[in-house]
């Protein structure tokens, strides 16, 4: 049993955690959900052996522990897995699952190669894996690439007589539907191996993996309670301060699009990848695109701004055929992206907020030829204040501000550039739901602005709650077109049938 | 003495290799359908630097006046293609040719003259050999090596300086490369004077990487720095006495402040002319590249046996060229503006002193 | 677009915190170092100007302002403002030394000279210029239309420069004769000769184009994060290709003075220069992975990196202590230059 007493974490004079006390018995599941900066991922730390607590202990069956370095966190029987993969994509998979491990493999200083991958199979074999271990990891998929990391902390029982503690951080935030149920099968056929403790947003989740879960809310932990007596909207309540309320998409504030059509595809395709895609976005229309990984929708996506140019079919723009070869012709036509990576894709991070609202389109801070410093400055003040982003100052760098005021950031760079289009892709990935909640009114904003915006989401429920219109692809082809006019929203079970 | 090898070899470009070395590197294989006429060979590290551009020129010179065909190979100062483009060369010319060398490092010289011996060529080398090999073990094909005194050129120059200052007060002095063997000569006979010269002292010691535009930005924080008290300034070669002499032409002092230096490039000898340098001291590399063919060619033609000369014949420094006040015009007249007239058959006049081994 | 609704506000702001602040060292803290980092060349510099003017009086003397730091900065400064943007995006140009050569030889080989007949005149150090920017140009089009990366494609032109030198002056060094463009390095206005007004020009043109212009604020973009500047529609080729045009333009201004201040040209007159202009660069506090830093930096740099050199001869340390001072000097202004806890591996 490990078991957490009173541990306190400081930076600075931020108090990440505050005398949390927690326990994870054995052949036990234990989720722990609280929104970002709650201090779950500090927990994690702490018990994976990166961090040391100022204050409080940590103990194995009763012994006092003290964690100073994953490896000795190892020891112990705690092993986590983490949310960005940490396979090494470029080695094997028998290599990745015994790395820093190999000293059992070797003889006289030479690796025994065959008995590593034969170990490798005896651990990909418990979580239910059939590939080769000789594969490379970079040639895996992702939640095949998970079950690898899974089989790598398994891996572990060989080396402890601990009981073993497997640390799931987010693990199903980047995982289709149906690899989140073969996840969940193999946790709990391993549930007599070893104990979880699994952190993750989706409420619904944890609590049907989760035998008991533990709330955390600035630093503390705020309840306890056993999953078959809770309810998400409760452990929302508990998470927020407050309840998860029958507005949450804001349907009450959608109104329908109003007629001009400002984007349509005709027999869009790209060879081997999608066809035959048709669709019209009007003015004011939030258009939903639904499908599994390998759907195609992703691609469409990709096309609708320039990285992937069509094969056949047309694009037009405000009526006129438009072929978009690259992104900065996209920009151009009036479309706008918000990138789900919003660190690599979304905000350069070295860049003050004013620089960034302005990359787009710069003509609006230039006099004569020159940047106007004073007139960015105002346009960046003027977005700071209409979006609420909170940052000290319009020269304030984006390193520093949190996830959801980035992602406004990025917003107003389009609205500067006067995009009429825009691509949301994955735009709430990542946010805590207070964030998610401010995107979901901005998109109701735009939307009311008569701005068009096509969307991606992460779940049904965003895609259901959200858009005016869903299209559901299957294999590269649309397999289904839905009205969800407010009030009469089709059923995520509806869309489900046209996905898989 | 005119352009170090080792200077050479140290720079970047040469190590890296230019665009018009490696178009000089090419064999012209028409040359070797010469038949019976002997092939005469240059070995030299690159032509971007002046000295052995000039060492091309005089190794033209004496082909073209002995009327037979003339290859030039570089090194690029790579040791490795130096040698193996010498024993290509012996292969396509079956051994009938003649080898005047100046080998990029200092062991490249026992296999280059190995090669030789066996395939019978006559060879000369010039600035580098290990100490343990010398001409009489491989007679008669290994005719010569020959150097040049660094440790003598460094103090005539001392001397010249210090004859221009009159006797005293005080000078700075700009070095080569910091390991580079001829800097280490060239000071060291620099230091040998300053001890004969009570009165006159020695204000800073500074190295500017043989680098006219080190030299600049040295003498300039210099002329902060003493001021009034330089009194002459002293250059282990001419690129960096000409970087001196910008820096005290800025500063309106050209012409004020002695210089002196060694090589002989044309800024030097002009500046000789103009009052500005005192002296500048050069190996004559026009001489040399005829001079080593000449041999090869004499000795090949039978018309004299090398293992008969006496040992000062066969391994010496060379006497250099020295240019003042006193002989700049001439030397302007047959050396810069024309090339000279030399006696290609003379070969033993510039014999200065046998090789002392540290 | 109406305001957002803020009811959340109360929800309290570490909530709202990013999904990795507490793996963030506190935010003043992170400032505070970051601001260190920001000034510490400055610092440097002044430290460094006291200690050598307490060591050596002459250090702060108007001649030595002028003729010890003053000029001989200038061509490094002028080197440093094309070296600037290109290291902000990230890249690199090892050019320098071959477009340089080339550019000295043309202003040479045009004006009276001591090795051909020519008499041009100004259309030497025009010509140099366009002649270096057209390298530049070279070397961009090359980077980003063979998709070569940036010191590959600036590798071979370094040696393609250094070529043509060898052939057209064969080895030989050519003398300037033409005292106008000598006039170039030495005429003083104001006292300072007209090197060091060249390259206070050519500061503030780049300062000018960093600040104010649409080039400068996308190298920034490109330098800290290509694909985020190519999703935003900034035309990330043509702004990679100006860059390295600009840097072939400051070179080229840099080969004139050269050529101006020795009164010759050779293939060695750029010796040494890539390694002191990247040093500059660095020292100043402009990162070599890009996004970070900019042209006044690089003056900084420059100026440390000169006051060093004139500092060294002022008071008189031995030679042999001098590389390894400049060694030092690039390793500390690295570990300065990266942003700790970025990354924990450094590669």
């Amino acid at each position: 049993m490990l078991k957490v007493d009173g541990v306190s974490k400081s930076f600075g004079s931020v108090r990440a955690l505050r005398d949390v006390s927690l326990e994870i018995r054995r052949n036990e599941v234990v989720g722990l959900v609280g929104e970002n900066g709650a201090g779950k991922s500090t927990l994690m730390r702490i018990l994976s052996g990166t961090m040391r607590p100022d204050a409080g202990e940590l103990s194995v069956d009763g012994r006092r522990v003290v964690l100073s370095d994953t490896r000795r966190a190892n020891e112990h029987g705690i092993a986590m897995v983490f949310q960005e993969q940490s396979l090494l994509l470029n080695m094997s998979v028998a290599e990745n699952i015994h790395l820093a491990q190999e000293k059992q493999f070797t003889r006289l200083g030479l690796l025994a190669r065959r008995r590593m991958i034969e170990a490798a199979r005896v651990h990909l074999a418990k979580v239910g894996l059939e590939v080769d271990p000789t594969v490379k990891a970079g040639e895996l998929n992702f939640a095949a690439r998970q079950m690898v990391e899974l089989a790598k902390a398994l891996a572990l029982e060989e080396r402890t007589d601990a009981p073993l503690t497997i640390l799931l951080d987010e693990p199903t935030s980047v995982l289709e539907a149906k690899d989140i149920d073969v996840l969940f099968a193999r946790m709990r056929s391993l549930k007599s191996r070893a104990s979880f403790l699994f952190v993750s947003h989706r409420l619904d989740e944890v609590l049907a993996i989760s035998d008991r879960v533990y709330v955390m809310k600035d630093g503390m932990v705020v309840a306890e309670r056993a999953s078959d007596a809770s309810t998400v909207p409760d452990l929302h309540a508990m998470m927020v301060g407050r309840d998860l309320h029958s507005e949450y998409y804001r349907e009450a504030r959608q109104a329908p699009p109003q007629g001009h059509v400002l984007l349509e595809a005709r027999g869009l395709s790209v060879q081997g990848i999608f066809r035959d895609v048709d669709f019209a976005l009007r003015r004011g229309e939030v258009l939903g695109i639904a499908g599994v990984i390998g759907s195609g929708r992703e691609e469409l996506t990709r096309t609708l701004f320039g990285f992937l140019p069509q094969t056949a079919g047309s694009l037009h723009v405000d009526g006129a055929a438009t072929m978009l070869r690259s992104p900065s012709e996209a920009v151009a036509a009036g479309i706008g992206y918000i990138p789900r990576e919003r660190r690599t894709e979304g905000l350069v991070m070295d860049l003050s907020v004013a620089a960034n609202v302005t990359l787009a389109k710069l003509d609006v801070a230039m006099s004569h030829g020159l940047i106007a410093h004073a007139r960015e400055r105002a346009i960046a003040a003027d977005w700071i204040r209409r979006l609420s982003i909170r940052t000290p100052s319009s020269a304030q760098v984006c390193r520093n501000l949190s996830g959801g005021n980035q992602q406004k950031i990025v917003l107003a760079r389009w609205m500067t550039a006067r995009s009429h289009i825009l691509i949301l892709d994955h735009p709430t990935r990542g946010l805590d739901v207070g964030a998610k909640e401010e995107v979901y009114d901005l998109i109701r904003d735009l939307s009311a602005e008569g701005i068009g915006i096509i969307l991606t989401s992460d779940t049904l429920e965003e895609t259901i709650g959200l858009c005016h219109t869903i299209l559901v692809m299957r294999d590269g082809a649309i397999t289904a077109r839905f009205d969800a006019a407010a009030g009469a929203k089709p059923t995520q079970v509806a869309l489900l049938e046209h996905m898989v | 003495m005119t352009f170090d090898p080792m200077q050479a070899r140290l720079n970047r470009r040469h190590v890296l290799g230019g665009a018009a070395g490696l178009m000089a590197a090419g064999l012209p294989s028409r040359l070797f359908a010469a038949g019976d006429k002997p092939t005469l060979v240059t070995s030299i590290r690159s032509l971007s630097n002046p000295y052995h551009a000039v060492w091309k020129v005089g190794a033209d010179a004496f082909a073209k006046k002995v009327g037979l065909p003339n290859v030039t190979l570089v090194t690029e100062a790579n040791s490795e293609k130096g040698i193996a483009d010498i024993r290509a060369i012996i292969a396509k010319t079956g051994g009938n040719m003649v080898l005047n060398v100046d080998p990029n490092n200092t062991p490249d010289a026992r296999p280059i003259v190995e090669a030789c011996a066996q395939a019978k060529v006559y060879v000369v080398s010039w600035w580098n050999k290990p100490a343990d090999l010398h001409p009489w073990d491989f007679n008669p094909y290994y005719i010569a090596h020959i150097e040049f005194d660094g440790v003598t050129n460094g103090g005539y120059i001392t001397d010249e300086l210090f004859k221009a200052m009159g006797g005293e007060g005080g000078f700075v002095a700009l070095g080569g490369m910091i390991s580079d063997s001829a800097a280490i000569d060239r000071r060291k006979g620099m230091m040998a004077s300053l001890g004969k010269t009570p009165k006159i002292k020695l204000l800073d010691f500074q190295t500017a990487d043989w680098q006219s535009q080190k030299a600049f930005d040295i003498t300039s924080s210099w002329l902060t720095r003493f001021g009034d008290q330089i009194k002459g300034i002293w250059a282990a070669n001419d690129d960096m006495g000409t970087g001196a002499l910008e820096a005290l032409r800025a500063q309106g002092l050209a012409g004020k402040v002695p210089i002196v230096g060694i090589d002989g490039i044309k800024a030097a000898v002009e500046a000789v002319k103009a009052g500005e340098f005192v002296c500048t001291v050069t190996s004559d590399p026009y001489w040399q590249g005829g001079i080593g063919l000449s041999m090869g060619l004499q000795a090949s033609q039978g018309k004299f046996d090398p293992a008969k000369e006496p040992k000062l014949h066969r391994e010496f420094n060379a006497k250099t060229v020295k240019i003042t006040r006193e002989n700049v015009d001439d030397y302007i007249k047959t050396e810069v503006q024309s090339h000279p007239d030399i006696d290609w058959s003379n070969l033993w006049d510039r014999v200065a002193s046998p090789i002392a081994y540290s | 677009m109406p305001t957002l609704e803020t009811t959340r506000a109360a929800a309290g702001a570490v909530a709202r915190r990013p999904a990795d602040a507490d793996a963030r060292p506190p935010a003043r803290r992170y400032r505070w170092r970051g601001r260190l980092a920001e000034v510490a060349p400055l610092i440097v510099l002044v430290a460094l100007c006291l200690c050598i003017g307490a060591l050596s009086p002459a250090f702060f003397s108007v001649r030595n302002a002028i003729w010890g730091v003053g000029n001989q900065a200038a061509i490094p400064l002028i080197l440093a403002m094309g070296a600037t943007p290109i290291i902000v995006m990230g890249s690199i140009d090892l050019s320098v030394e071959g477009v340089l050569s080339v550019g000295a030889m043309i202003v040479v080989l045009l004006c009276t000279n001591d090795s051909n007949a020519h008499d041009l005149g100004w259309w030497g150090p025009l010509l140099a210029v366009t002649a270096c920017t057209g390298l530049g140009l070279v070397n961009g089009l090359v980077h980003v239309g063979l998709r070569i990366p940036s010191f590959m494609a600036t590798l071979g032109l370094w040696f393609v420069g250094l070529g043509i030198g060898t052939v057209a002056l064969g080895g030989s060094a050519v003398r300037v004769l033409d005292p106008r463009i000598r006039a170039v390095a030495f005429e003083r206005v104001l006292t300072f000769p007209m090197a060091v007004w060249i390259a206070t020009a050519a500061f503030l043109l780049a300062l000018l184009l960093e600040r104010r212009t649409r080039f400068g604020r996308y190298i920034y973009a490109i330098g800290g994060g290509e694909d985020i500047a190519l999703l935003s529609g900034v035309p990330v080729k043509r702004v990679r290709i100006l860059a390295f045009t600009v840097a072939g333009f400051f070179t080229g201004l840099a080969a004139v003075v050269a050529a101006a201040q020795l009164g010759q040209a050779n293939t060695t007159i750029a010796d040494g220069r890539l390694f002191t202009t990247v040093t500059a660069v660095v020292v100043g506090g402009t990162a070599l992975t890009g996004g970070s830093g900019g042209v006044v930096n690089s003056l900084i740099g420059v100026l440390i990196v000169a006051v060093l050199a004139n500092g060294m001869v002022l008071l008189g340390i031995s030679p042999y202590v001098h590389e390894a001072v400049q060694g030092l000097m690039i390793i500390a202004a690295v570990a300065l230059s990266i942003r700790r806890g970025g990354s924990l591996v450094i590669k």
